[in-house]
């Protein structure tokens, strides 16, 4: 401790002892500290004003008059850590900036994986509940079961509380709210009646359905989702008991679900739920054929291994005793992985991606703040001189970079709950229970965690270093070409290297996303859906035959054909990339084995489907307006079909049993109607008029101009055949498309982010570490040139030098990235996970990147006058 | 001329009435029982480290007797002859200043 501190410090305790034999030890106590901050307050008035008027502060003297008074010293490091913090400010700001960017990364993408990966799902004891799904392969028919399944289940299988399910394919059902205003469709789904008891939700309003509801398939009950009673029915709190009309017939809401549990983006985030009705489980549902979607909770004591191996035994049992029972069988997983699917390894890449760039962040201020700490040297030496243990100025040390963190995160908390805003309040991501994500208390804690632990690790280096001042060198100026200055640039480079092959490895990953995106955006999905715009109608009228049934839809069709604009209508029962379903459907005179019957993704559509949709026709020819309901039943067929069921013959002619026998009249080109990345299979057209088996129709709209100028035409001229008829429910066919690769795009960009925000750091890194050696090595630059090298050749010597750090850095990221992308094979479409053009392209960049950066350094450098530089010593 | 504050000049004054023990904490302790203000140990020690720099005030460090202290040393304080030219060259001028104010100045009497 300086000596006119001391004596401070002495002057303060011989009075507290004075004081405190006057007047006791308490009292002498608070007047001690009392003394002890106004002294503090003292002095860095004197500081500050010091810096005002411009005189030199005596930092020793200030300083240790604080050290003098606070035993435990912690107050002032802070202002001691303040103060050098303070100093710089144009490093505050950049590292400031830099962690809250990097605490931003990883706190949105925390928040946004939180409720599908972290967070309880909104379920009572969710370790208990299991999907079980049917053992097929293909589309939702194949994994969804008859509901004879889950009577027989619920009555055999003891590893269950209880077993539940839902209509999985309630898009098709349509539910008209008549009542003010323009009549509405509402997207409701079909349960059991012991959905939500076996879910374990308790409803917000209201209960749940009774089992002689749940027999019911009329809609008599229905309980609303939490949006649409806030909606639609202005939180009314009286809802509960009243009646509502449905397709034109009462239907009575007996409750109202908890705004925790949104079934859509739950389940089915592509789709909208706005409420849930029963789906009776008798045999009139099991003769729909796979329909339920199956949910079990465990018995206490059952595991899902115990499940799966107890409903083998039982379908085994049930297919003896029935060996004409089709559609059997179960594969249990828990209900988290069912939900969050193939989302689960994304969100986890994007995290791995936003823990890489905080690292570089780290890195990067580590190796910023151990120049800084070279700098600081003669600093800490003074102090330690003076008596300051090494572990207080490792504390101090390590205090600057936490503020530094702190501020950071501040920074980050802002951006992360900007970012997790926009992300959650997106319709354009089909994500599970993206729109729960938010930055709350977990997401806090997280970032207070990342914040702490970057701080440390950010200080950790520099601290060492600066605490291990060598004496006599640190007196002697920055160790030029003392060991110490080569140990601290080997440790400086290190850093950089570090950040370039982190850097390189994101690029890499992000190459390879980027790329799989583009080829599935170039895929020919078989149809053209820009300036097209699809029409979900459905009606609650009775109709005397299938006839009129047709006729009436076909008026509509008619009258949208003549609105001004409209170039062409046509209609289907289900546009692609919208449910998933498989028809199995034979040729007939063949025998198929138990399962091998071929499945059909069946559309039903009118005679101007093919063309208003884009698609050709290869062989044969349109549905016509001759194809009745008696006369010869016809299909067109897809040529994947085609070429599977009748190779090297023509498909024209044949036939195929859908229960009727149809006769193939054309073969059309193949459309991706599950997802841009899945092959179409098997494809098979109906025509409506030959129909009456569909429950919603879409009317698919094709028109030069923007949706919004022909959506009031379109409506008006749709209600003018039918007032009732809801017209909200309206998609351009482009949006469906771009929601169908929208986790794609999502994982996209924010990686693409990532990548970026490395690219960038690590350049800075390369800089800033660059223009530390040129500037700590002026003397030695100066030298060379004295003794004539030239400017051309130090550039050289620094350009090689950045080349060389990079390119290390590249060299060592080759493992990592090769590691990497093995990781993220299945997120990947078209493209090689170790694809070596999209390694050689990042290596290219970074290279390139690094160069221009040391540009710079390299420039001055070699502008180093050789005279000012050995005067500089 | 050196410029000298009012407070500097109390301090200046103090160190010379303690001839026998001029420390910090004597100065304190008479400035608070005979100039009638309440002294903070932060305006004595700026203003001691002020005189220091203007070179009126000089000090050397000595171990101390006092227990209390904790060893801790203390400062011998002492006027330099700056200070005494300076102390003198303002009391030279109050007085000035005062002469034949007595009627004024003697409201009390």
């Amino acid at each position: 401790m300086d000596p006119s501190g001391s004596a401070i410090l002495g002057d303060l305790l011989e009075d507290f002892y004075a004081l405190a034999n006057r007047e006791g030890s308490a009292e002498a106590r608070g007047w001690y500290w009392r003394q002890a901050t106004a002294l503090i307050a003292s002095a860095l008035y004197q500081r500050v004003q010091s810096r005002i008027t411009g005189a030199v502060p005596k930092t020793s003297e200030v300083g240790t008059m604080i050290e003098a008074i606070t035993p435990r010293g912690l107050i002032q490091d802070a202002a001691y850590a303040f103060n050098a913090v303070r100093k710089d400010l144009g490093l505050v700001v950049f590292a400031t900036l830099i962690i809250g960017i990097g605490v931003g990364a990883t706190t949105a993408v925390f928040s946004v994986m939180s409720p599908l990966l972290v967070k309880p799902l909104p379920f009572e004891d969710e370790s208990r509940l299991v999907w079980i799904a049917n053992d097929g392969d293909g589309g939702r028919s194949a994994v969804t079961s008859r509901s004879s399944n889950l009577r027989d289940f619920r009555k055999l299988a003891t590893s269950f509380e209880g077993l539940t399910g839902y209509d999985a394919f309630f898009e098709q059902r349509s539910y008209t709210l008549l009542g003010d205003g323009a009549p509405e469709r509402l997207a409701g789904v079909g349960v059991a009646h012991n959905f939500l008891d076996v879910l374990g939700i308790e409803p917000f309003k209201g209960r749940s359905f009774t089992e002689q509801e749940g027999a019911l398939w009329n809609h008599s009950t229905i309980i609303l989702s939490h949006a649409l009673w806030r909606q639609r029915f202005a939180a009314d709190e009286n809802i509960v008991g009243q009646s509502i009309t449905l397709n034109g017939a009462p239907s009575t809401v007996i409750g109202v679900l908890p705004s925790s549990f949104d079934f859509s983006s739950t389940f089915t985030p592509n789709s909208r739920v706005d409420l849930l009705t029963t789906f009776p489980i008798n045999d009139d549902s099991d003769q729909w054929g796979n329909t339920l979607a199956m949910i079990g909770r465990l018995a206490p004591d059952a595991t899902v291994a115990n499940a799966q191996a107890e409903l083998e035994t039982v379908i085994e049992n049930l297919e003896q005793a029935e060996p004409d029972r089709w559609g059997l069988g179960a594969v249990v997983t828990p209900i988290r992985q069912q939900i969050s699917g193939s989302h689960r390894q994304a969100l986890l890449l994007l995290f791995g991606a936003s823990a890489a760039v905080m690292l570089i962040v780290c890195v990067n201020l580590s190796s910023l703040l151990l120049s800084k700490g070279l700098n600081r040297r003669k600093e800490m030496f003074l102090r330690s001189a003076l008596g300051a243990p090494r572990g207080r100025l490792l504390r101090q040390m390590l205090i600057e970079s936490l503020l530094l963190a702190s501020a950071g995160a501040l920074v980050g908390v802002g951006l992360a709950t900007f970012i997790t805003r926009s992300i959650a309040s997106s319709t354009a991501i089909t994500i599970p229970l993206l729109s729960g994500a938010r930055v709350d208390g977990q997401a806090l804690l997280f970032t207070c965690l990342v914040a702490l632990v970057s701080g440390l690790a950010v200080g950790m280096l520099p601290a060492f270093q600066a605490s291990m001042a060598g004496g006599s060198t640190a007196l002697r100026g920055a160790g030029r070409t003392s060991s110490t200055g080569k140990r601290s640039r080997w440790l400086r480079e290190t850093l950089v290297i570090t950040e370039v092959a982190l850097a390189c490895a994101l690029l890499v990953v992000g190459g390879l996303l980027l790329q799989s995106f583009t080829k599935v955006l170039d895929v020919d999905l078989g149809f053209e859906p820009s300036e097209t715009a699809a029409w979900l109608i459905s009606t609650d009228r009775n109709f005397d035959d299938d006839q009129a049934r047709i006729n009436f839809y076909q008026e509509i069709q008619e009258t949208v054909s003549a609105v001004p604009g409209v170039t062409a209508v046509a209609m289907t029962d289900a546009i692609p990339l919208g449910i998933n379903r498989q028809w199995g459907i034979g040729v007939p005179g063949r025998i198929y084995d138990d399962g091998e019957t071929p499945s059909f993704y069946p559309h039903i559509v009118d005679r101007n489907y093919l063309e208003t949709m884009g698609i050709p026709i290869l062989s044969g020819r349109n549905f016509s307006t001759a194809d009745l309901l008696d006369t010869q039943r016809v299909t067109i067929i897809n040529e994947s079909a085609a070429k599977e069921l009748f190779p090297g013959e023509s498909a024209v002619g044949q036939a195929l049993n859908t229960g009727d026998e149809v006769r193939i009249i054309g073969v059309v080109a193949d459309v991706r109607h599950v997802g841009a990345e899945k092959e179409s299979g098997k494809e098979l057209y109906l025509p409506i008029s030959q129909s009456g088996n569909f429950n919603t129709l879409d009317l698919v709209v094709r028109s030069d101009l923007p949706l919004e100028a022909i959506q009031g035409p379109v409506a008006a001229a749709i209600r003018s055949i039918d007032p009732n008829m809801p017209t909200n429910d309206v998609r351009a066919l482009d949006a469906v498309v771009g929601r169908s690769t929208s986790p794609r795009r999502f994982t996209l960009w924010l990686l693409a982010a990532f990548a970026a925000t490395a690219l960038l750091l690590a350049a800075l890194g390369i800089y800033g570490v660059l223009s530390y050696t040129v500037s700590e090595r002026t003397h030695e630059i100066g030298i060379r040139m004295a003794l004539g090298e030239s400017n051309s050749s130090i550039r050289r010597r620094v350009l090689g030098r950045t080349l060389l750090l990079a390119g290390a850095g590249v060299a060592a990221s080759a493992a990592l990235s090769f590691g990497v992308s093995k990781v993220i094979g299945s997120l990947l479409f078209g493209i090689d996970a170790q694809d070596p053009a999209t390694f050689g392209a990042v290596a290219v960049l970074l290279l390139t990147v690094a160069a221009l950066a040391g540009l710079v350094p390299a420039w001055r450098a070699s502008k180093t006058s050789a005279s000012i530089a050995l005067r500089g010593s | 001329m050196l410029k000298i504050g009012e407070f500097e000049l109390l301090v200046l004054l103090s160190i010379l009435r303690q001839s026998k023990q001029p420390y910090a904490n004597k100065v304190r302790e008479d400035l608070e029982e005979n100039a009638n203000r309440t002294v903070t140990r932060g305006a004595l020690y700026r203003t001691l480290d002020r005189l220091e720099k203007k070179g009126l005030v000089s000090w050397e460090l000595e171990a101390s007797q006092i227990p209390e202290r904790g060893g801790h040393p203390t400062r011998r304080l002492k006027i330099t002859q700056t200070g005494l030219a300076a102390a003198q060259q303002q009391q030279s001028i109050l007085l000035r200043f005062f002469d034949g104010l007595d009627s004024v100045a003697g409201s009390d009497r």
